[in-house]
């Protein structure tokens, strides 16, 4: 390690334009993995975040809450046997700022006032808190389209009116923000669409275990990773980037390894020197290897750096999100597929035959 | 005979070149004792490196036995050979063959091994070459003959039985080539040494204490003191 250190020191000029390369790679796959869970986070924040481990969903909807649908009375018998559980509809639907026509995109996600899935305000009150007929909590996206505590807002196609009581913040559900309305309200917003709705639920939500016969019913218990993961678009739009951010992790690491094979190459003679001299080739590899780490974490940690940098210096409204577990892992994987590429380098040196360095080999 | 650190017994060695076998190395032997400094002189093409190889357990001969501090290491194996290198052979090249990137007290450190720190001190060697204000250096600061004395103090620091050079004069001029055999000659001596030198420079040849020709496949004395 001291040697290899001593080396890059020595050759800094060089070094520094790969250390540049390498950099600048990884940043750009941070950046990308930040987007990446960004775009998901926009997908799914308000399922990722709600206070419950599983829900239930008929089983013909394909885990998809939006198009399924559970019976009320599923609720009660849960309830009586004990178990945690709430009702929880998400319906897609526009709603206009009173005095505008613009109509805004809204996810409702339809909840009992005070249950557990109700999210935590960051301002204003929950929903039970408030004597409003129809209280709504928004994600605080809206704030940016001029919403504000007390306003009403109004749902386009039924022209029901909601108060909003309170902001909520990173709620999110296919790309859309979302607004918490109650149960009750949400059922008065069905009806007034079809005077024939008879109520029902999309989902139950759960927390903790439920003892319920779901298959005989024609239910099922999913949990929340595989509702996430049903959401359309979620899996499509994560796995591509995803699959892009890995792609680039590696052929980082590979530039790493192809740069110490191109530097092997020009050293042919001063290894075979230091093999005639008796350096084991243990002790070589010990030299290259420790050369990479050292260019590979010197990548990771700067590149790291300045992707949270960045991430603190952009504008709210970008889907980036880079959890440090998520970055240090990409980093971690970065440095740790490094190793295995410079061994191309340590077999080279093996086989470099020592008796080179002895006057111009064979007479 | 007692005392003879590098032994060769009746080496043997051939290439094959294209469809005929040219033998390089036709039953060679020599002996060398401590406190001993040889010289091989030959013209060039003679074999001297394949004979300085093969001493310096770079090639395995096709016959005949090599013996180093009084041990048959005919057969050792890649590993032991490399362990044999380090710890009882010193190597001094053509040209200096430094690492650029280490400083010359690097250089020494690099390759010596951990239980011969005690036991050889790095400054000393460099200040009885004479290069102590060498040890902060790159090689790219350092003259010609700085180089090769630094590789001459490499070859020490292990303290190893037999000393091999390899045309050490070959990459300077005559005033410091001499230096540079007589240093060799003093530590040979100092320490107590088996040293063998190859080498077509007849300039120095009043430094060694005896001189073989190698011609032809043979190698035959021409003078021992």
């Amino acid at each position: 390690m001291k040697y290899a250190w001593k080396e890059i020191l020595y050759g800094r000029k060089k070094y520094i334009l790969i250390e540049l390369l390498l950099i600048l790679l990884m940043f750009m796959v941070l950046f990308l993995s930040g987007l990446a869970s960004g775009l998901g986070r926009a997908v799914s924040s308000a399922i990722d975040t709600m206070n419950a481990d599983s829900f239930i969903v008929d089983d013909s909807a394909e885990q998809l809450i939006t198009v399924s649908s559970v019976g009320t009375q599923v609720l009660d018998e849960l309830r009586s046997a004990g178990a945690n559980a709430a009702p929880l509809d998400i319906q897609r639907m526009y709603i206009i700022k009173d005095g505008d026509d613009e109509k805004l995109n809204m996810t409702y996600f339809a909840i009992e006032a005070g249950s557990f899935i109700e999210p935590e305000t960051i301002e204003g009150t929950g929903l039970a808190a408030s004597s409003a007929d129809n209280p709504i909590l928004l994600d605080d996206d809206y704030k940016l389209e001029g919403i504000s505590l007390g306003d009403k807002v109004r749902d386009s196609s039924t022209d029901i009116e909601f108060t909003v009581v309170g902001f909520v913040d990173d709620r999110m559900y296919g790309h859309t923000s979302v607004g918490y309305i109650t149960t009750d309200s949400y059922t008065r917003l069905r009806k007034a669409l079809n005077p024939m709705y008879v109520q029902s639920y999309h989902a139950i939500a759960v927390r903790g275990s439920a003892d319920y016969d779901f298959a005989g019913n024609g239910l099922e218990l999913v949990s929340k990773h595989e509702i996430i993961e049903n959401i359309p678009s979620y899996s499509a739009e994560h796995l591509t980037i995803t699959m892009i951010v890995w792609v680039l992790v590696i052929i980082s690491a590979v530039i790493i390894g192809i740069f110490n094979y191109i530097l092997t190459l020009q050293k042919q003679k001063q290894f075979g020197v230091m093999k005639a001299v008796g350096m084991r080739n243990s002790e070589l590899a010990g030299m290259v290897i420790s050369e990479v780490l050292i260019i590979s974490v010197f990548a990771a940690a700067v590149s790291l750096v300045l992707t949270f940098a960045m991430a603190a210096a952009i504008p709210e409204k970008m889907p980036f999100y880079l959890e440090a577990p998520d970055a240090v892992a990409v980093t971690a994987a970065f440095v740790a597929i490094s190793v295995p590429s410079s061994m191309l380098s340590v077999v080279n040196i093996s086989r470099i035959d020592p008796v080179k360095a002895i006057g111009g080999g064979e007479e | 005979m007692s005392g003879i650190l590098l032994e060769l017994k009746d080496i043997c060695k051939s290439y094959r070149d294209g469809s005929e076998e040219r033998v390089i190395l036709d039953g060679v032997s020599l002996a060398v004792g401590k406190g001993e400094f040889a010289a091989i002189v030959g013209p060039s093409g003679s074999g001297k490196s394949t004979f300085l190889s093969v001493a310096g357990l770079l090639l395995t001969p096709d016959s005949g036995s090599v013996l180093i501090g009084g041990k048959d290491v005919t057969g050792a194996s890649k590993g032991e050979r490399t362990m044999i290198r380090r710890r009882q052979l010193g190597f001094i090249f053509q040209s200096h063959n430094l690492l650029p990137y280490l400083k010359t007290a690097d250089q020494l450190a690099i390759v010596q091994e951990k239980p011969m720190r005690e036991k050889v001190s790095v400054d000393e060697l460099l200040s009885e070459l004479d290069i102590a204000d060498c040890r902060d250096k790159f090689p790219a600061k350092m003259s010609g003959g700085e180089k090769q004395r630094a590789a001459i103090a490499r070859a020490f620091v292990n303290d190893p039985d037999v000393i091999l050079a390899d045309e050490p004069t070959a990459s300077l001029d005559a005033q410091r080539g001499r230096l540079a055999v007589e240093m060799i000659r003093n530590e040979v001596k100092k320490r107590n040494k088996a040293a063998v030198m190859v080498t077509h420079d007849n300039r120095v040849l009043d430094l060694v204490d005896s001189v073989y020709r190698i011609d032809g496949g043979k190698l035959l004395k021409e003078r021992f003191e």
